[in-house]
């Protein structure tokens, strides 16, 4: 364990010392300003109140999972994969006495962390935003939900995670894996809402599984299947990934 | 080592997949509130266009604004397919005014009376036909389109609903939407609508600003056949008026399906009542001729050319009709000129016509065509009842002007 803690250590270091991540941070808190403004305006513009404190941050969550989210999850994991491939630094990485179960683990636990450290940013500065610019239409009910409901929102983006590093590790170069998760991002979105009754199944309704758990009576059997299709695709992706990767030459 | 390493994965891949195709299974087949409530009310719009015999469909609507009622309405309508008649009674109150709409239709017969009047127009079909009697939505060729518009804009909301299985085959479906759940796009465009709804000063309820929706509500009935009883559906929006009084506007839908295979429509009584009636051929064809016979005889109008800065009498154009009823008319027609005015004209029209009087859906049905005979030119022939007036029309180009009004000549 204690060798796991050190490389997921050495991992997160990494991340917190790459520019992305602090671009991402930036980025996300700029969405919260921006989308701010745009219901300010709509609001003395049209006369719609748009949102209360509480539904901004549902707002912002809404639209970021759907966009910057996924998008920096891709190159996060891009960076912790393809970009110690090509720059030959995975080899110092693997001299060090951790299995290559245990890096690989590590790896996606960092990005797990950047998951969630992006999604608490999101959900305190949005709801901070929420409060100071919006009527109040909160109730302590409400803004339980919405921590729960960013707190879930980690699991579908994991998911994407680990489907990411696993093209990482098929595909060489970090621009194709790149190139192939925001395709199929947007394949797979087009196609949830043609075939809306196998949308279900697909990565990306998933993202929006948040939505369950709003609801004033839980539809515990739909939230139960996806969590279970959630796994069943994490344990798939997960021993696939870790398959190739520990397969690689380097 | 090597070796449980690789079962390990195998078993772990066996296992995801196992998990995720079992699960796949399950949510593919099981089926949502919303899918239920879908299905149900396919499920009835079929049994009512097909098979009930029948029912009586209740639309109400209302609005109030802080609970006093801004408008309302309410749409019963009683279908019988045995005798192919539907009765509806509309009324609808708005601030504070009350208008009522009748209407009775069956194969022969049509009655309808305004709010405005008293009177109650009768439209009797000398051919009676069956009429569409009551038309299944999802049928219609963008019905599918519309659905999945529908499916992608519910959404993520589908599992709102939850459903009740009660003791005796039915459900209770019910679902509520508060402002965290309503998707803020729909919670914006929903506040618009209503704007412009209330926009008007001159209104009792005129809000201008701070408009959300605050709640959807909605329940409904399926009864044991699968067939939707009852739908109730409630939203509630708050805004404020340019005072910064806060109004709460609820918008409540009601529809209910009763009297299955039990509802009665008689045709109303209209003994004592003021009634103005037409005879019409059939539905959506404008009224026929009601007495064809008072048409036989000759209609006339004047020929008219300029002489020395003046209008004069060139000659007369005549039209004789021999012989008329409900299906063709027969006659001629002829130019006759003075002296001094024939020279100056090709030579003057004079036939004879037999023509059979329009029937086809869309055609004039006092109206006829006939053919030049010995010509391709076509003519046409319209016959007023109002005015006891003639219009006549040859097609092709003409040297002159031709008046096609043609007045009844009196012995």
């Amino acid at each position: 364990m204690a060798v796991f803690q050190a490389a997921l250590v050495n991992e997160i270091e990494k991340l917190y010392k790459k520019k992305k991540a602090l671009v991402a941070v930036i980025l996300t808190l700029a969405i919260i300003v921006i989308g701010q403004l745009v219901i300010v305006g709509v609001r003395s513009g049209f006369g719609v109140r748009g949102v209360g404190s509480v539904e901004f941050s549902m707002l912002v969550l809404s639209v970021v999972i759907n966009t910057i989210l996924p998008l920096f999850t891709a190159l996060i994991v891009i960076d912790s994969f393809s970009g110690e491939f090509a720059a030959n630094s995975m080899r110092i990485t693997l001299t060090r006495p951790v299995s290559r179960f245990k890096l690989f683990s590590a790896k996606l636990t960092a990005v797990a962390v950047f998951i969630l450290t992006a999604l608490m940013l999101l959900l305190i500065f949005s709801l901070l935003a929420g409060f100071l610019f919006n009527a109040n239409s909160a109730s302590l009910g409400d803004v339980a939900r919405i921590v729960v409901a960013y707190l879930m929102s980690l699991l579908p983006l994991f998911v994407l995670a680990l489907g990411i590093a696993l093209a990482a590790n098929i595909l060489r170069s970090g621009i194709s894996v790149f190139f192939l998760a925001v395709l199929g991002f947007i394949v797979f979105q087009g196609l949830g809402m043609f075939f809306t009754r196998y949308s279900g199944l697909l990565i990306t309704t998933e993202l929006s599984w948040y939505n369950l758990w709003l609801a004033s009576t839980l539809p515990l059997g739909k939230i139960i299947r996806e969590f279970l299709i959630m796994v069943g695709y994490a344990i798939i992706l997960f021993t696939a990934g870790f398959y190739l990767f520990d397969k690689k030459e380097f | 080592m090597k070796i449980q390493k690789k079962t390990a994965m195998l078993l772990s891949f066996a296992l995801g997949t196992l998990l995720l195709a079992g699960t796949a299974i399950a949510d593919i087949s099981s089926q949502s509130g919303y899918g239920q409530l879908k299905d149900s009310l396919k499920l009835t719009a079929a049994k009512c266009s097909d098979s009930y015999n029948s029912f009586t469909m209740d639309f109400s609507t209302a609005v109030t604004d802080n609970g006093k009622t801004v408008t309302s309405s309410d749409s019963v309508q009683k279908y019988d397919r045995a005798k192919n008649a539907v009765e509806s009674v509309n009324t609808s109150e708005n601030n504070g005014q009350k208008s009522r709409f009748y209407s009775y239709m069956d194969a022969s017969t049509t009655i309808s009376q305004n709010p405005s009047d008293d009177i109650y127009y009768v439209n009797q079909y000398s051919e009676p036909t069956k009429r569409a009697f009551f038309t299944d939505p999802f049928k219609s060729s963008n019905s599918e389109d519309i659905e999945k518009i529908a499916d992608a804009v519910v959404g993520g909301l589908k599992d709102y609903v939850v459903v009740k299985d009660n003791a005796d085959g039915s459900k209770e479906l019910s679902g509520t939407l508060t402002e965290v759940q309503i998707p803020p796009l729909v919670n914006a465009v929903a506040s618009l609508q209503v704007k412009q709804l209330f926009s008007n000063p001159n209104q009792t309820t005129h809000i201008t600003k701070d408009i959300y929706v605050k709640e959807i509500k909605g329940t409904a009935l399926i009864n044991k056949d699968g067939v939707l009883e009852s739908i109730l559906g409630t939203g509630i929006l708050s805004g404020k008026d340019a005072q910064g009084q806060v109004h709460e506007l609820t918008f409540e839908l009601l529809g209910k399906l009763t009297g299955i295979n039990s509802t009665a429509v008689t045709k109303p009584d209209l003994t004592g009542k003021k009634v103005v009636q037409q005879v019409i051929s059939k539905p959506n064809s404008g009224p026929g001729i009601s007495d064809p016979q008072k048409f036989v005889g000759t209609f006339k109008n004047d020929i008219v050319s300029q002489k020395d800065g003046e209008f004069v009498k060139a000659g007369e154009r005549i039209i004789d009709i021999t012989h008329m009823d409900g299906k063709t008319v027969a006659g001629s027609y002829h130019e006759e000129y003075a002296a001094g005015f024939a020279a100056n004209q090709k030579p003057p029209q004079d036939f004879k016509f037999t023509a059979t009087l329009n029937k086809g859906p869309n055609q004039d049905p006092q109206g006829a065509e006939f053919t030049v005979p010995g010509t391709n030119t076509k003519g046409n022939i319209h016959f007023d009842e109002a005015l006891g007036q003639v219009y006549f029309n040859i097609n092709g180009p003409s040297s002159q002007a031709f008046n096609s009004v043609f007045n009844k000549v009196f012995k």
